[in-house]
């Protein structure tokens, strides 16, 4: 039995897409594929899949993954790539299925990309890369608690290119620790004034805890 | 794409997936190269549309035409709209994202009475004048089709083109029309005089309605040379001619009905007096069960559904079924799919049956007795007898199944107190029934039994077109009497609102007058009726009194058997004389059997030139 790592963009359209409707159009997209997708040998068999590190409604990814398993000893990935893209929803497009190398608990940070192409954005980065701290109440499983943003985000990067330009965000997303950019952008909103859903979220990379790219 | 302002609206809405396409099996053309653009448009949510199997055949034919191209509009729900009005965002369509008023044809699906307002808020979204008289050659042509065409009277005046009974050629044989009138730039006057020569092709404008003094109709009658005074629906003669879709676009987002559909069979046999359906799609045409079969295979395939549903107003009357079930159990397990049998009938529910599609999953089952006595069984032709509702029982108890739902109707024609009870006591008798079987799986002990109980609406092309309705008071002392008789706690029971039942009954009933009472109502805030937080009775009320009309008219006045009614001028294949001979023999408490046992001569079959069953082989069962 090998497990494969199925790597995919989440954009557009895609976007609106949660986690819970996303399980059912992977399985029926899986189905369509007719790939050799190993079922669950319960009562009601099923694909097994796992997702890793779920996405808020809205936001956009680059480097989602599904793992699934499968009986095939040496599995095509070139050909489950082929097979896998012209059946998935728009907005979805497969870029690499690949042998698992990192558990999905070793997930530790992801990387985000966030622009808005309305007046003020900017200045509300800025802003926060000049402020000594930013509180923020963070909602846990047991309690409100408020935390500084400033020790968890010290700093977003400016990237410009050409006439655009977006900001840079390293954020924990582990098992333990978790701050959703949204959480970011509101605290924003609530500091300088700009709207949180001005923003465009786009994740761009998946790091462990060494930093090492989660693959 | 999804430009700025739809991002925003979308980030402040529930549920966006629902305003997003991008579904697998979603159909995507370039517009700059196609002939003509078609926006169908469901009056109610992405969730309650995408499960509507008509727009998915629909979807399919149409866009089979590599120079036409449907896309989809639904309903945006109440937070939605908001947004939509707010950030001045028109009503789109899900594939282009493009507004209505750049689509050649703007086609509505009348499915319930309860959605017609939905069809005035979604060209109010898209910023269409409501009424067909107030578009000149610049908007979109808007049609409509769909059972409430049958007396589609109240919306009439919006529409310029209604589409009587099945679309199938139909739809195609308007699409060329239209197609052909772009390339020859007629006006819309022409193109409507060319349209009309389509069977089942019903324009509005070309009738006129007169009234008598006392509020019923005087006349209706053509006012241009060459159209019908009496439109005939549409058909598919040969049922097999037309092979089911086998692609759907699939719901990102859980739909109603998530799953494979396979139409077995059109129109219904049994003649239940009530029920609309059972008379505007007669006669019933039935599907080969080989090439249903390789529908069933292909569709789960090309979704990856994981269920497939036989539908049909009476699946357990395809004559081939059991061979079909054999068929597609040669597949499903080794495919993953598990196959669903909707609208089973007590009276010919077999263990084999039960044991062929509920191998995996022993979920509830549904009857629909409907009244709670024989005798009103008799008179609304419902010929179910408590002996099969307890064989069938017996048979599912002994199967597993541990929970039984009942759907009832209140207020039939000739209904008494006696007969409510009637419906109590069979729920009784069916807990009483579960605990005297005795070899039931282990770990089923218990039972629960739900009524469902809905208030009757008479509807047009029913026997019962001529029956006034129950008042509130009298539904409601049933409503109560049914309760106080319900004596145990496995029974639950479930009462409709009455009040929405009334507008129903006065819409369903409803004549071209109504037009402007649905405008107002909407105009003051009533969309989305059928969902029981959105209707304002209150609102309707004094729309009705506004525009100076008696809704008790349409709903409680008994219409004489001679009486010109909103939709005398409609043909669906049923004669007058027949609903008049059942209406009597209704009242006499008499029956009339199924059509594939004998046929009854309702004179349905003259839209198919022969007669519809052939009556010594194997469809009689």
């Amino acid at each position: 039995m090998n497990t494969i790592r199925i790597w995919f963009t989440k954009e557009g359209d895609a976007s609106y897409i949660s986690l819970l409707d996303l399980q059912r159009a992977m399985a029926r997209c899986l189905k369509r594929s007719g790939l050799p997708v190993w079922y669950t040998q319960g009562f009601n068999p099923h694909i097994y899949m796992t997702f890793t590190s779920p996405l808020s409604l809205g936001q956009e990814s680059l480097v989602e993954s599904v793992d699934v398993k499968t009986e095939e000893e040496a599995p095509d990935f070139e050909e489950w790539k082929n097979r896998l893209n012209p059946v998935m929803p728009g907005g979805i497009r497969v870029t690499r299925v690949a042998p698992v190398v990192h558990k999905g608990e070793e997930v530790a940070f992801a990387r985000y990309s966030v622009w808005t192409d309305q007046p003020g954005g900017r200045e509300a980065a800025q802003a926060y890369n000049q402020a000594d701290s930013l509180p923020v109440e963070k909602k846990t499983k047991r309690a409100v608690k408020t935390v500084d943003l400033k020790e968890i985000l010290p700093h977003v990067q400016l990237e410009t290119e050409g006439e655009k330009y977006s900001f840079q965000m390293l954020l924990p997303a582990g098992k333990e620790l978790n701050t959703n950019p949204a959480l970011v952008l509101e605290s924003w909103e609530q500091a300088y004034g700009f709207p949180a859903r001005n923003w465009n979220i786009l994740r761009t990379g998946l790091y462990t805890r060494t930093m090492e790219e989660f693959s | 794409m999804l430009d700025g302002k739809l991002k925003q609206a979308l980030a402040m809405v529930q549920k966006p997936g629902r305003y997003t396409g991008g579904e697998p099996g979603s159909v995507y053309k370039e517009k700059e190269q196609v002939d003509l653009r078609f926006a169908f448009c469901f009056p109610d949510t992405y969730e309650v549309g995408m499960s509507f199997l008509g727009e998915k055949i629909l979807y399919e034919l149409i866009n089979a035409h590599p120079n036409w191209w449907m896309e989809r509009a639904f309903m945006s729900w109440l937070d939605m709209k908001e947004q939509m009005e707010t950030l001045g965002i028109p009503l789109y369509t899900l594939e282009s994202k493009d507004p209505l008023t750049q689509f050649d044809i703007v086609g509505f699906t009348l499915q319930y009475e309860m959605s017609f307002t939905n069809i005035l808020a979604m060209l109010d979204l898209a910023g269409i004048p409501f009424y067909a008289k107030d578009r000149g050659e610049e908007w979109p042509l808007i049609i409509a089709g769909g059972p409430c065409v049958c007396n589609g009277e109240p919306v009439a005046p919006f529409f310029d083109v209604m589409q009587l009974g099945e679309g199938e050629d139909q739809l195609q044989s308007i699409c060329a029309q239209v197609e052909q009138a772009k390339k020859e730039g007629i006006s819309k006057e022409e193109l409507l005089l060319r349209l009309v020569k389509i069977p089942g092709v019903y324009i509005p404008a070309f009738y006129d309605v007169e009234y008598q003094e006392d509020g019923r109709i005087q006349t209706i009658r053509p006012n241009r040379p060459g159209v019908p005074a009496v439109v005939t629906k549409a058909i598919l003669k040969d049922m097999n001619a037309y092979k089911p879709p086998v692609n759907f676009v699939v719901p990102l987002i859980g739909a109603i009905h998530d799953r494979a559909q396979v139409e077995v069979l059109r129109g219904c046999v049994r003649g239940c007096r009530f029920c609309q359906a059972g008379f505007i799609y007669r006669p019933m045409r039935q599907r080969d069960a080989e090439g249903l079969d390789r529908a069933a295979r292909d569709l789960c395939a090309n979704t990856g559904y994981e269920e497939v549903s036989l539908t049909s107003l009476s699946t357990s009357d395809h004559s081939q079924l059991e061979e079909l079930l054999d068929r597609m159990n040669t597949w499903v397990e080794k495919e993953h799919v598990n196959i669903a049998l909707p609208s089973l009938r007590v009276d010919n529910f077999s263990e084999s049956l039960i044991e062929k599609t509920t191998r995996v999953r022993k979920s509830g089952l549904t009857f629909a007795p409907e009244a709670g006595t024989q005798r009103l069984r008799d008179v609304i032709n419902k010929n179910v007898t408590w002996e099969e509702i307890e064989r069938t029982c017996t048979i599912a108890f002994k199967a597993g199944y541990t929970s039984v739902k009942l759907y009832f109707m209140m207020g039939l024609p000739t209904e008494t107190l006696e007969d409510i009870e009637g419906i109590a006591d069979t729920a009784h008798k069916i807990v009483d029934l579960f605990y005297q079987v005795k070899d039931k799986p282990k770990g089923k002990g218990s039972v629960q039994v739900t009524i469902s109980c809905a208030c009757f609406v008479p509807k047009p092309h029913t026997p019962f077109q001529f029956c006034p309705q129950d008042t509130k008071e009298m539904l409601e002392e049933k409503q109560a009497h049914l309760r106080a008789a319900v004596r145990s706690r496995k029974v639950k029971v479930n009462c409709h609102f009455s009040d929405i039942s009334f507008l129903e009954a006065v819409v369903a009933k409803g004549d071209r007058r109504l037009a402007p009472v649905l405008v107002e109502a909407y105009r003051n805030g009533c969309y989305f009726d059928g969902w029981d937080e959105c209707f304002h009775y209150d609102t309707w009320l004094e729309a009705f009194k506004k525009w100076g009309i008696d809704p008790a008219f349409y709903a409680y006045r008994t219409i004489g058997l001679e009486e010109i009614t909103p939709w005398s001028h409609m043909d669906y294949g049923v004669t007058h004389d027949f609903l008049v001979r059942e209406y009597q023999k209704a009242l006499e408490g008499k029956t009339t059997r199924p059509c594939n046992k004998a046929c009854s001569g309702c004179g349905a079959n003259q839209l198919l030139g022969g007669p519809c069953f052939e009556y010594h082989q194997d469809l009689v069962h």
